[in-house]
């Protein structure tokens, strides 16, 4: 290691140190204010840190790290996310009775396990970022303990997690018991079809339990069983975090060693994704169709645009990894957009979750109504939103790549999908019915810092839906030499 | 300083958001700052635009605006781009300046209505949408404009939406020209898929390049954009949606229904006018088209009994001039006759939107006398309508007017029937025009005048009054000043006036004949609605026929719509519903099937987990 190296995992150190310096605050006098701007600004820092560091990139560090312009992107990503994340952690947390300094550094710390899983090249870093990110993440879907489907959430994400990354070791350990190497790129190699080399069952069924460790995480079926319960327990800032960093890290990792850039991909791997790419994409959409909680239609839907995401993976080539890489950035935003209006519209004591919270929100919140349904129509595609850009670069993605099957799943669970999005929708703009009676409290008037941020998403996804090229470049050169 | 296109687009649209935004939370002198305003600051800056144009013209007399490209995919690269050439900055001036005139005029006229905000937010949005529709680069652009028109129109005709009659009327006019829309689209994707491209001077130069004249395929691509053309102007067929527009507020009616959205027809038309030169069938369509809109809405015109009726029949009828002109191949002179008559139409509808605040009446017969009482809106009245029917020398819509009929004549296209038919149709609209302004202000005074008008109103209508008095004189025939400066200054796009017939008409004839036929129709309006003649409206089979818009309503409810809700009722249960229905009813059983499988229990999750292990490793092990 050398001062190079140091300035390369500055972004990471800076987290790190920021998690430490407030756990040191916290013991010494608790101030939620205090905890947030700590974190708010290590945050903040390891932000600027990445226009710093970036002059020595891309750079190996030790075997473990890898740092280039595509870890340094996810990881501007990630931060950002994070700092939404917080902004309307504050306001949620403030209003309830939970000591809520200790939810920061939690958050801290599985962003740096989310960081590392991005820049990881190694299975040791790859394994660390992992429970790093899960550890943290079992503390805080728990956080609100007064809440007895908090708790639950807590349990069954840290009995599942605990068991898939069972599986995800094992699979490494079979994978450097026949290889004798720890490089993450033995993914690539594994998944690329070559003439005459035919991948060892070992190393195959290490692919697959890998890849159900990983699939755990990003909930494609059929590992994805534990995303309704968790994403409806959970407080809805650490929903929103699991729905980007926990998902955005692990799917950077995936991009980075599982796609196949160049040449065909192997029979089985392609196959097994293909099954759980179709699989997530119909099931995810069927199983939000008839939901009356909108927290488990997100998580429904989340499942169905992991598949979408699958979807560029799988077409690989030289449009398959920008095109993933935009479809998740316009799905982080999206998704960031329409939790925070949740978080804004609950109240002390209860969570906007329930499909007839939102009836005739237009009516009363026109603002917010219409932010929310903004997000609602990116997520399900409509054009001048960001999310139909990122659609149309993963549909062009896979037509040019012919894979015909998994774009005509697409297309018919996006129709499907429509469905749900445009009920939640129709709900908002209906007539409200008499005020008063379905709300156990009034909704907590919005914070300033809150409204700002919610603005700046709103922004966001038309801006990335309009004027795609302002990101799209950028994205084509991170992605360019993955590997 | 062209560079600052951009904004022309941008501010009003920026003032629209805003407006939709947080308007209920500002004070009515912040939207109205807002609202007129920004439009304000687009006229400034395409005066600045036009300067520069001007003073030292860009190389090839045209300046495109790259901003970014929307998307990339193949061939398929829609660019946000604006194109600035003579034609489109002749309209960019026409839609700033006549559009900041009625949003001033509107500060004042919608100043007790509870949507102040929404109204300055439809307004603003419909600027913006204009803009991009005239300075688009390409047709995909100039079709989200377009719509975007279309949609403010809705918006707008429905703007007092708790009468039901009003939400009908803006439904009509976004179905109807809904038809002419398909047809633009359906021609949008033929040029696309025939010519690879979008941009709008690239289709012309392709098209040049690679059809003949008069090939089947460019004759479907210059109908099909007729089509959309015919819809948005209110032309024949799809004429019946524009009266009933009416039921907007009156700013509304002058600024969308008179000076600029109805002539977006005309201008698509001179816009893309290679594809039409290479259509020369289709091109006659045109000039037939215009001929016989312009007659029809004429005889409606000298029926109706409603103030603003009487004006939108006309401007059909006047479309109807432009169209002729289109298809006599006189570009120039349809884009002249555009430029007048947005000046005289919109003073026109904003003279009546301060008679209807007066005396809070539409009915012509109901009026009367109001000469003395309303004597600026008489005046514009006097000006605007004199301007119409084409007061020799004076006033604008004469020299557009006479070089059209001048071109019926002799233009490539001419003959003596469309030269007739023209000069039938002065006849009317200086007939129909004193007749209203006779209706209205003369004779006893029957209602209380109850309202005074402020500066903004008197501004507008002041500027318009002059706009049409002077208007004309940027192209002027030969012995009347002869300097034809708007005719020159186009003709680096639109192709040269040509005069192919030359005999017994002559320039003079025609200025001579149209100054006759302005005469005749003002005395056969004194003597049938004279102050001295009874006022009581005539109930004869022909007046009725005309005041029902010679019965198309009727025909088409007879022809399409009954039949259509007829078959609507009866396919409402047929088999073909039966997969739809299907579909819908195998993702809800689907729902429940995979519903089952969220138990909510952890150790079923976890053997889910397991299996789901299992059978990855299971594929691996069977598919290698």
């Amino acid at each position: 290691m050398n001062h190079p190296d140091f300035a390369a995992l500055l972004p990471l150190t800076i987290v790190s140190a920021t998690a430490v310096f407030l756990m040191i605050a916290i013991a010494i006098r608790r101030n939620h204010k205090a905890a947030l701007t700590i974190a708010l600004i290590g945050l903040a820092a390891a932000l600027g840190s990445l226009a710093l560091a970036a002059s020595v990139l891309p750079r190996q560090v030790t075997s473990f790290f890898i740092l280039d312009s595509y870890s340094f992107f996810y990881m501007a990503i990630l931060l950002g996310a994070a700092v939404f994340v917080l902004l309307f952690a504050y306001d949620y947390l403030n209003c309830r009775e939970e000591q809520p300094e200790e939810l920061y550094l939690l958050v801290l710390l599985a962003t740096a396990g989310a960081m590392v899983l991005v820049a990881s090249r190694n299975f040791a870093s790859f394994f660390l970022g992992l429970e790093l990110l899960s550890v943290a993440l079992y503390a805080v879907i728990a956080y609100v303990r007064t809440e007895s489907i908090s708790i639950e959430a807590g349990i069954k994400y840290l009995v599942l997690a605990a068991s898939s990354s069972a599986v995800l070791l094992f699979g490494l350990a079979l994978i450097y018991s026949e290889s004798g190497s720890m490089e993450l790129s033995q993914f690539t190699t594994a998944m690329t079809r070559t003439a005459g080399h035919a991948n060892s069952f070992p190393v195959l069924a290490g692919v697959m339990l890998v890849l159900t460790g990983v699939g755990f995480k990003l909930a494609v079926v059929p590992f994805h069983l534990w995303t309704p319960d968790v994403y409806e327990g959970a407080p809805l800032p650490v929903t929103a975090f699991i729905a980007t960093v926990s998902k955005g890290g692990m799917f950077a990792l995936l991009l980075r060693w599982f796609h196949v850039s160049r040449g065909e991909i192997a029979g089985a791997p392609g196959l097994v994704l293909s099954i759980l790419a179709i699989a997530s994409m119909l099931t995810g959409n069927l199983l939000a169709l008839r939901q009356t909680n909108v927290k488990r239609i997100l998580a429904y839907s989340s499942i169905a645009h992991m598949g979408y995401l699958l979807v560029a993976l799988l077409a690989g080539g030289t449009f398959g990894a920008p095109a993933a890489t935009y479809y998740l950035t316009a799905y982080i935003v999206t998704i960031l957009g329409a939790f925070s209006v949740m978080t804004v519209l609950s109240g002390s004591r209860w969570e906007a979750a329930s499909l007839e919270s939102y009836r005739g929100l237009f009516w009363q919140k026109p603002l917010l109504a219409a932010a929310f349904t903004t997000m609602l129509l990116s997520l399900a595609g409509i054009p001048l939103t960001a999310g139909f850009l990122g659609k149309f670069y993963v549909l062009t993605a896979g037509a040019a790549a012919s894979r015909w099957v998994l774009l005509f799943t697409l297309i018919v669970s996006s129709t499907i999908g429509l469905f749900y999005y445009l009920r939640i929708v129709v709900v908002m703009y209906a007539q409200p019915t008499d005020p008063g009676t379905k709300r156990d409290a009034p909704a907590l008037p919005i914070s300033l810092p809150a409204t700002m941020a919610l603005a700046a998403l709103t922004g966001l996804v038309f801006l990335l839906g309009i004027y795609p090229a302002l990101f799209w470049d950028t994205i084509v050169a991170v992605t360019r030499n993955l590997g | 300083m062209l560079q600052l296109l951009w904004l022309v687009v941008a501010i009003p649209f920026a003032s629209a958001v805003l407006l939709a935004l947080c308007g209920s939370s500002l004070s009515r002198r912040a939207v109205a700052l807002l609202g007129a305003g920004s439009v304000g600051l687009a006229a400034l800056a395409s005066l600045i635009i036009s300067a520069t144009f001007l003073a030292s013209a860009p190389p090839g007399n045209e300046y495109v605006q790259h901003l970014w490209t929307w998307m990339s995919s193949g061939g398929f690269r829609p660019e946000i781009a604006f194109y600035l050439d003579p034609v489109s900055l002749l309209m960019l001036l026409v839609v700033t300046f006549v559009g900041f005139l009625i949003h001033l005029y509107s500060v004042e006229y919608m100043r007790d209505d509870e949507g102040y905000a929404r109204f300055f937010a439809y307004m603003n949005l419909f600027v913006a949408s204009m803009i991009t529709l005239v300075l688009a680069n390409n047709l995909l652009l100039l079709y989200l404009g377009w719509e975007g028109v279309g949609l403010c129109s809705f918006l707008l005709i429905g703007f007092w939406y708790r009468e039901p009659q009003n939400v009908r009327a803006a439904s009509k006019a976004f179905i109807v020209t809904r038809f002419g829309d398909t047809a633009f689209a359906v021609g949008l994707f033929l040029l696309f898929t025939r010519l690879d491209t979008l941009d709008i001077q690239e289709v012309m130069h392709r098209a040049s390049a690679r059809w003949t004249p008069g090939s089947g395929v460019a004759i479907a691509a210059a109908a099909l954009l007729l089509g959309g053309a015919v819809g948005k102007s209110a032309q024949l067929p799809l004429q019946t949606w524009l009266p009933d527009a009416m039921a907007g507020p009156t700013p509304t009616s002058a600024l969308i229904h008179a000076a600029t959205m109805v002539t977006a027809g005309v201008y698509l038309i001179a816009r893309t006018h290679v594809l039409f030169a290479l259509a020369p069938s289709v091109q006659f369509l045109v000039a037939i088209i215009g001929a016989a809109t312009m007659l029809m809405a004429a005889f409606s015109a000298i029926a109706q009994r409603d103030m603003k009726r009487v004006l939108a029949y006309s401007t059909i009828s006047q479309i109807g001039y432009m169209f002729l002109a289109l298809g006599l191949g006189a570009w120039s002179a349809a884009m002249f006759h555009l430029m007048t008559h947005a000046f005289f139409k919109a003073l026109l509808f904003l003279a009546a939107g301060v008679v209807i605040h007066a005396v809070h009446e539409q009915d012509l017969y109901r009026m009367g006398g109001l000469r003395s009482e309303l004597r600026l809106a008489f005046w514009s009245f006097v000006i605007g309508g004199s301007a119409l029917a084409g007061l020799p020398l004076i006033t604008a819509g004469f020299f557009s007017k006479d070089l059209i009929l001048w071109q019926s004549w002799a233009g490539p296209n001419g003959n003596a029937w469309f030269w007739i038919v023209g000069m039938t149709g002065a006849l009317l609209t200086s007939l129909y025009t004193f007749r209203m302004i006779l209706l209205a202000f003369y004779g006893r005074q029957q209602l209380h005048v109850k309202a005074k008008n402020g500066l903004a109103v008197r501004v507008s209508l002041i500027v318009l009054c002059f706009l049409s008095l002077v208007g004309g004189y940027v192209d002027t025939p030969p012995h009347f000043g002869g300097v034809p400066a708007l005719s020159n200054f186009l003709n680096s796009v639109l192709p040269p006036l040509k005069e192919v017939h030359v005999g017994p008409i002559t320039e003079t004839v025609t200025a001579l004949s149209a100054s006759t036929m302005f005469a005749l129709g003002l005395g056969l309006a004194y003597l049938i609605f004279g102050p001295k003649r009874s006022r009581l409206p005539a109930h004869n089979l022909l007046e009725q026929l005309w005041l029902a818009g010679w019965g198309f309503d009727w025909f088409y409810d007879k022809l399409l719509v009954r039949p259509f809700q007829w078959l609507t009722r009866k396919s409402a249960s047929d088999l073909v519903d039966a997969p739809i229905n299907g579909l819908a009813q195998v993702t809800v059983l689907g729902y429940r099937a995979l519903r089952l499988t969220q138990t909510g229990r952890v150790r079923w999750y976890a053997a889910g987990l397991a299996m789901g292990t299992v059978a990855t490793v299971a594929i691996a092990l069977l598919v290698r």
